[in-house]
């Protein structure tokens, strides 16, 4: 069930009329969220919410043991189980299919026969989002930095909360499951953050990301095409996969706030970043602080000296862009970030007390090395990767280049406006300053502008498919 | 325990939901009543491929456009050659324009197109030429709602959906106006797929289409393939009878010469060529045709198609060639 579509309207309209219903009863709110959830999940392919479920209950009693044991023998291998079948799940519905292509590629490129046996599998929604966030949570009570939860009812709603379920952001456990124990208040405020956030959420979603997304495809459909274009291509799918991504994003934290809860904002402006570290800071954030703080850390993080470090830096990273997809091209954007971290870090340390670069010079630099990211991240193939690095070379422009660019214009616009107000501001909710009335005028607009591009068969968010 | 309490009034949530809702109906009003005061333009929705040939070559059958010679039919009528190149091949006191539509509309359509640019360039037409491919000739039924389009382009209406609750909300809010008659020429539209990558966008279809005289170039290329479509072409009795209410639509002195455009070697049995000559004279007889175009070719090589029933860039160009030079026979 996508956000951006009429019966994730009803359905969200019939949840809050039961969850108004359930208002007197804990355990009955808690239960008619996870039913909720489940339904959501289920909406896209029932079969598939057996994995989720799986996991819940798994990471639920391993959690437990966990708590109950003492010896530190057993607490790894509780741990050891858990991480072992959560990848296991993962890698298999996720990578089983990329490796054995990749294998079988690798062989017969070395003349050596090799029947590819691939099983097609349906990549299960949401599936790296809900792993990582069950994670988390065992190796949280595997450090001790978290108590084990006892109410199963409660673990399950934590796993698949329905707004962050499918797309993020990857809640940690300390956040949001101690949201489900208690009684929360729904004050006007909450609901007035709520509405703008989903209205945003939509904004940039249907109006932004929709509209960008064919003026993307024009240009990655025709990769031997010309060098401005490629590169506008480029600035259009920076565009587009923040709107994308920040927009559910931005609903969710919205669809939860309205009901009372908190989820992680996962988006800081990463635009204005000024170094890669800085962007990815800002950029995914759920995600990033995932990685950093139980793959790079667990690896050694920069306690074993900088040749150490590095190497850490460019297998999170790898690791990082492998989660986005089975696909070498996902390997090569995070070879390309951890690289790029690298070179940060080690500029860091060489230029040690003296200044850095004054941010008019930092942020171009960042913003372009983000860029040939996204033209990575973005292209099918390696194949693909050449044609369009290839094309940079090309200065010739198709004679639709003013179409192109009005669209360009008239769909990156309204971001931009944005987010300099909110870093001018320096927050992410400055519109609920405003006065009442102009709040109402721009939410007004908002919903205007969604209602006009709203389709009936609603387009799929580009992370659904991570 | 309690799940959760409401710290807010009910009338905080009206306020909350409400207001914003002041601006879209604000501006439906506006819409409605610019529509209806004919203080904004009138509708031009070239929104998708569709609607943006359909539209052109409308509007293009009502101006002035001083050609004698007028190409009426089918998308492969409209893809097959230029007619800009054509006139270059037909001499020099000739003028050409295509009128042909992607998306099929029926003969009383063309009728209709024709009627318009009879009407806006009085005395100046000499020859019909009606292009269509065999396909056509089995008298498919033109989808209603392009015919719907057309006719709402010539009564100045919106293209408001009554059949649908969105569209009928649409229509209300005024969305319908608000695209069709501002967003359309303010804001070009992305094509999908190849056409997008040759032409772009809408506007320069349309652009690409008034530098053409009204031809386009379908930009795919012909995969032979089993399965694509039936090839026992033949000629409808419906066709028969809409045909000779075509003729009608010819001013005076006009003479209508008919012709069928090619189709893939590949893809026609053996005895085709033989069934197009029949399919011709049959077709041009119950026109009333004063002159067919029998030594068009009735196939070309694959590799000058699109697809099945469109020629692609290379084949267009030639076939400009052979139609010119089959035309020049029937010119006077």
């Amino acid at each position: 069930m996508l956000f951006n579509s009429d019966t994730f309207l009803k359905f969200f309209g019939a949840f809050l009329l039961l969850f108004y219903l359930c208002r007197n009863d804990l355990r009955a709110r808690n239960a008619l969220i996870v039913a909720a959830s489940y339904f959501f999940y289920g909406w896209w392919d029932y079969r598939l919410l057996s994995l989720l479920i799986l996991t819940s209950l798994l990471d639920f009693f391993v959690g437990i043991g966990l708590e109950r044991a003492d010896l530190s023998r057993k607490r790894k291998a509780l741990l050891c189980l858990s991480v072992a079948a959560n990848l296991s799940l993962l890698g298999f519905f996720k990578y089983y299919d990329f490796f054995v292509e990749s294998m079988a590629a690798s062989l017969t490129r070395l003349d050596i026969p090799f029947h590819a046996r691939t099983l097609n599998l349906i990549l299960p929604v949401g599936i790296s989002f809900y792993t990582f966030q069950s994670m988390s949570y065992i190796i949280d009570v595997y450090r001790r930095q978290i108590s084990a939860s006892r109410q199963l009812v409660n673990f399950l709603a934590y796993v698949s909360f329905f707004p962050q379920l499918v797309a993020g952001p990857i809640e940690r456990a300390a956040h949001l499951l101690p949201q489900f124990d208690r009684t929360l208040t729904i004050t006007r405020p909450m609901l007035e953050e709520g509405l703008w956030l989903i209205l945003w959420g939509l904004f940039k979603k249907v109006v932004l990301a929709d509209n960008l997304a064919p003026l993307v495809e024009l240009v990655y459909q025709n990769p031997a095409g010309s060098g401005p274009m490629v590169v506008l291509g480029t600035v259009a799918f920076a565009f587009q996969i923040y709107c994308d991504f920040s927009g559910y994003s931005d609903i969710a934290r919205g669809t939860a706030r309205t009901l009372g809860f908190d989820i992680l904002f996962n988006f800081n402006l990463p635009y204005v970043a000024t170094s890669l570290r800085e962007f990815w800071q800002r950029w995914h954030i759920s995600l990033s602080t995932w990685l950093r703080d139980y793959l790079y850390i667990s690896l050694g993080g920069n306690r074993q000296g900088s040749g150490r470090t590095y190497f850490n830096l460019l297998i999170t990273m790898l690791l990082g862009g492998l989660w986005h997809g089975a696909a070498w091209n996902f390997v090569l954007w995070g070879l390309w970030h951890g690289g790029g971290l690298i070179v940060c870090r080690f500029w860091r340390e060489w230029r040690g007390s003296r200044p850095g670069l004054p941010a008019i010079i930092a942020w171009p630099i960042t913003l372009l090395f983000v860029l040939y990211g996204w033209l990575l991240f973005r292209a099918g193939s390696f194949e693909q990767i050449c044609l369009l690095t290839g094309a940079l070379g090309n200065w010739s422009t198709p004679a639709w280049l003013k179409s192109y660019l009005i669209n360009l214009i008239v769909f990156t616009l309204p971001l931009v406006g944005m987010e300099l107000w909110q870093a001018k501001a320096k927050h992410l909710l400055a519109p609920l300053a405003l006065a009442r009335w102009k709040l109402a005028l721009l939410q007004g607009l908002l919903l205007l502008a969604i209602a006009l591009f709203w389709e009936k068969d609603s387009t799929p968010f580009i992370y659904f498919q991570f | 325990m309690k799940s959760h309490t409401y710290d807010f009034k009910g009338s905080d949530l009206g306020t909350l939901l409400g207001w914003p809702l002041v601006l879209p109906v604000l501006l439906a009003a506006v819409m409605h009543l610019g529509a209806a005061w004919r203080l904004l333009p009138a509708p031009r929705p070239i929104l998708d491929i569709d609607r943006t040939i359909l539209i052109h070559q409308a509007e293009a059958s009502r101006l002035r456009h001083g050609a004698d010679v007028v190409f009426l039919g089918d998308s492969s009528c409209l893809m097959d050659f230029s007619a800009k190149d054509l006139e270059g091949w037909l001499p020099p006191d000739h003028r050409v324009l295509n009128l042909a539509t992607l998306s099929y509309v029926d003969l009383p359509a063309c009728a209709g197109l024709l009627r318009n640019y009879v009407a806006a360039n009085p005395d100046r037409l000499r020859v019909v030429v009606l292009l269509l491919h065999p396909e056509m000739l089995r008298g498919i039924e033109p989808v209603p709602q392009y015919l719907a389009w057309l006719q709402k382009f010539y009564d100045g209406a919106d293209a408001c959906d009554p059949n649908t609750v969105s569209g009928r909300l649409s229509c209300l809010l005024g969305f319908d106006i608000l695209k069709g008659r501002l967003l359309s020429r303010v804001l070009p539209v992305p094509l999908a797929k190849s056409y997008g990558r040759y032409y772009g966008f809408t506007t320069d279809l349309h652009r690409f289409l008034t530098a053409q005289q009204g031809s386009a170039i379908d930009p795919h290329q012909f995969v032979p393939q089993p399965g694509q479509g039936n090839t026992e072409y033949r000629l409808s009795a419906k066709m028969e009878t809409a045909g000779s209410a075509f003729r009608s639509a010819l001013p005076p002195g006009a003479q209508l010469i008919v012709g069928i455009t090619p189709s893939p070697q590949s893809f026609v049995t053996a005895d085709y060529p033989v069934r197009h000559l029949t399919m011709l004279a049959d077709w041009s007889q119950c026109l009333q045709a004063d002159g067919v175009l029998a030594d068009l070719p009735p196939t070309l090589p694959d590799r000058f198609f699109a697809s099945t029933t469109h020629l692609n860039e290379a084949g267009a160009q030639l076939y400009a060639k052979i139609l010119a030079r089959s035309l020049r026979q029937h010119l006077r």
